[in-house]
């Protein structure tokens, strides 16, 4: 009996701390957060590593980037002609990631 | 693509064009189009913009139609859009006008409100159908925005579409003025957000939280379609555009850096926080608001931190878009509480009796949230329901949420009956506040969930939630049979008390309209539009629509009649599983298990009915819209 009732407490008290995050805890305003204990800190090289491609991760400000340019040169297009076109190929000097001359 | 896009573009005004540079290039008219905008939503006529005001109330000052009177209400016409999928958002209505929205493929209606019979005009974007196959909730669309022109340019009517497009349409013909690429769906980023004018701005967001997309809302000039700035939720200080004097009333939220630092390495750059639900606007503080979403992926496992900011209520300065604040209300979300929800304007005083400057926010994660809008402070938070269980409370002096340990998620963990479910307790259902009442009514869901986290590597475009999820209706639902999902209350922000509330079958999850007749109206799931006494919630009339309600009800005015409008089309997250014919209860990132019910009451469909005393309307005069030979050509 002695040794399953140490077992419910042993397991109990690893549990326990696994429910301790409530938030209030702050290592300074606005940064609140603990690793959940039994959980990394960093996850980094840990098992919950989800070993990102950063191939990947740069993909959206890539083309954030590529898009703008595109409407900046429909912008100036516009603005040069009162015609607005879409297709930045047919745009007259359009060179991709080129910057549009200035007005 | 380019070359279905370029055939939309071949209806492209040069007239229209050339003016609107004219104007872009001389200098802006002394007119700003958010003066007009408020002087066109006094006329009560009028509903110019998704909240009716700036304020976002969805209020209307008439009583023509009130709680004596409103069982009287039959259908004056009707309009069907020719889409199925979800309609989300409201039409707006400008003078003699009607603009109609829909869900992908975007198309926009011009209908005369003399004669709605006649399309006055129609625009029908050609878009890369790969849109649908990267929208997170079925292919929605939250609705249109008006520019009113100045003395040289037309009015402007803005749509987003699905594929990531903002365009300025001309308000009188319905042709392309410009179209530019704000979001790119082959990072998995798309557009379902109502546009938003503010002087002559016009605001977009972003979606895509579900695919790892780092949120961000622009500015483009509603004439030329440049880009005036862009503000992101997380990252360095300067691309979140934080003001010098950031958060300075409220230092405790939070200020600088916190962008990256509360971030594992660049885990940021894939974080989430896109915004694809509705802004509201002072002009006297020029400070317009809004929510950002849930941080990426769900696991929270996978990125530990506060992810800021994710999750917040933001001021910003609508002139050069810096943020005065933010205060974020689930750090580190464990539970996809995106907090993009409206945000309605109102004065009222507070509990000391002062008048101030409010917002209320119900926000996804089970709390109300009143701001002091003009620099932030927190004034209440208050649970929507009682059974929300992963707050314990909220600390008004700290802003801090006290989380329930047993209701927080982690890998390797099964978490169980957590209130309220993914999809909140609030969704992007647009409510109403009712100034004579000072009460707020609110379309709630009431769902729980199961919750268990998994990994997943992040690959640009595809999916990076990271979670299995099984929905259920709350504990004031019927679980066992699978209804009782929705409520809808009354709710006072400076008492904190629920003047009533009401059981619904499904979730309310469109929002809700109310007038100065005492009326509170809204639509359900199941297909009806309902009326209900503001003062009590008696429901006093409904009736049922040819498809489920996700949208929000509007009013207007015509040759002197009273009009109550609202869109049908049942779909939207609550409606995937019947939508895409799915079953496994865990699919629709668990809104099929939750909603399997709702096929045996609706279908789908997509249109707009609208009612009247009577129904009397412009065809109680039979003549009107008949055919004349000669007259049609």
């Amino acid at each position: 009996m002695k040794p399953f009732l140490l077992g419910v407490i042993a397991s109990l008290s690893l549990a326990l701390p696994a429910f301790a995050y409530d938030g209030t805890n702050c290592k300074a305003p606005g940064n609140c957060w603990e690793p959940k204990p039994d959980y990394p800190e960093k996850v980094e090289g840990s098992e919950y590593d989800p070993q990102h491609d950063p191939a990947e991760i740069s993909k959206q400000g890539e083309s954030l980037a590529v898009m703008d340019n595109r409407n900046e040169w429909r912008v100036w297009h516009m603005k040069e002609t009162g015609e607005f076109e879409y297709d930045v190929t047919k745009i007259p000097g359009y060179e991709e990631g080129g910057t549009p001359p200035s007005e | 693509m380019r070359n279905i896009l370029r055939k939309s573009m071949m209806n492209v005004s040069p007239l229209a064009l050339a003016s609107a540079v004219m104007v872009g290039t001389v200098g802006a008219s002394p007119v700003l189009a958010n003066d007009q905008l408020v002087e066109l939503a006094k006329d009560p006529a009028n509903w110019v913009m998704t909240g009716r005001d700036y304020n976002a109330q969805n209020y209307s000052e008439m009583d023509e139609i009130n709680k004596e009177n409103v069982k009287e209400l039959r259908p004056a016409w009707s309009f069907s859009t020719g889409v199925l999928n979800g309609h989300e958002g409201t039409p707006l209505v400008v003078g003699d006008k009607m603009f109609v929205h829909t869900p992908f493929p975007n198309i926009v209606y011009a209908l005369d409100l003399k004669d709605p019979g006649t399309i006055l005009w129609q625009n029908k974007p050609q878009q890369n159908p790969t849109a649908r196959t990267v929208a997170c909730c079925d292919v929605v669309n939250r609705g249109l925005a008006y520019w009113p022109g100045d003395d040289e340019n037309g009015p402007l009517i803005f749509r987003t579409q699905l594929d990531g497009h903002i365009a300025a349409l001309d308000a009188e013909t319905g042709e392309t003025v410009w179209m530019m690429e704000n979001s790119d769906i082959k990072v998995g980023s798309t557009l379902t957000i109502a546009p938003y004018v503010i002087k002559d701005m016009v605001l977009v967001g972003s979606s895509g939280a579900e695919l790892g997309v780092r949120g961000y809302v622009t500015a483009y000039d509603v004439k030329t379609g440049e880009k005036r700035w862009r503000a992101f939720a997380t990252g360095p200080d300067e691309e979140l555009k934080l003001a010098e004097d950031f958060n300075e009333p409220n230092p405790h939220y939070g200020q600088f850096n916190l962008g990256t630092e509360t971030w594992e390495g660049d885990a940021w750059k894939i974080g989430g926080g896109t915004n694809w639900g509705w802004y509201a606007y002072d002009p006297e503080e020029d400070l317009f608001y809004y929510g950002s979403g849930n941080p990426a992926p769900w696991n929270e496992t996978m990125r530990p931190g506060d992810n800021k900011w994710t999750m917040a209520i933001w001021g910003r300065e609508a002139e050069t878009g810096e943020a005065k604040f933010a205060y974020q209300k689930t750090p580190h979300d464990e539970w996809d509480y995106a907090g993009v929800n409206v945000m309605m304007l109102s004065e009222q005083e507070d509990k000391e009796g002062n008048m101030r400057k409010l917002l209320t926010h119900p926000d996804r994660n089970g709390i109300v949230y009143t701001l002091d809008r003009t620099n932030g402070d927190l004034i209440s938070a208050d649970k929507m329901d009682d059974t929300v269980n992963w707050v314990k409370e909220v600390q008004l002096d700290t802003g801090l949420p006290v989380r329930d340990p047993e209701f927080g998620t982690r890998m390797d963990h099964q978490a169980r009956d957590i209130c309220p479910s993914a999809m909140g307790y609030h969704n992007q259902g647009h409510d109403s506040y009712d100034p004579e009442r000072k009460l707020f009514m609110l379309g709630i869901n009431h769902i729980c969930m199961d919750w268990e986290p998994f990994m997943l590597p992040y690959r640009a475009g595809q999916f990076f939630v990271g979670a299995t999820l099984n929905m259920y209706p709350g504990p004031k639902g019927d679980r066992e049979n699978g209804l009782g999902l929705g409520q809808i209350k009354a709710y006072n922000a400076i008492t904190g008390e629920m003047a009533w509330e009401k059981m619904e079958r499904f979730s309310v999850w469109g929002g809700t309209m109310s007038t100065a007749g005492g009326v509170t109206f809204y639509g359900t799931l199941d297909g009806f539009i309902k009326a209900r006494d503001s003062d009590t919630g008696d429901l006093l009339w409904k009736f049922k629509l040819p498809s489920g309600v996700i949208g929000h009800p509007m009013t207007y005015q015509h040759d002197g009649r009273q009009y109550v409008a609202i869109m049908y089309g049942v779909g939207g997250w609550p409606g995937v599983g019947l939508v895409f014919d799915l079953n496994d209860p865990t699919a629709g990132l668990g809104s099929v298990g939750a909603f399997r019910r709702m096929k045996e009451f609706t279908q789908m469909g997509g249109g707009l009915m609208v009612f009247s005393l009577d129904g009397e309307g412009p065809y109680s005069d039979p003549n009107v819209g008949e055919y004349v030979s000669g007259e049609d050509a």
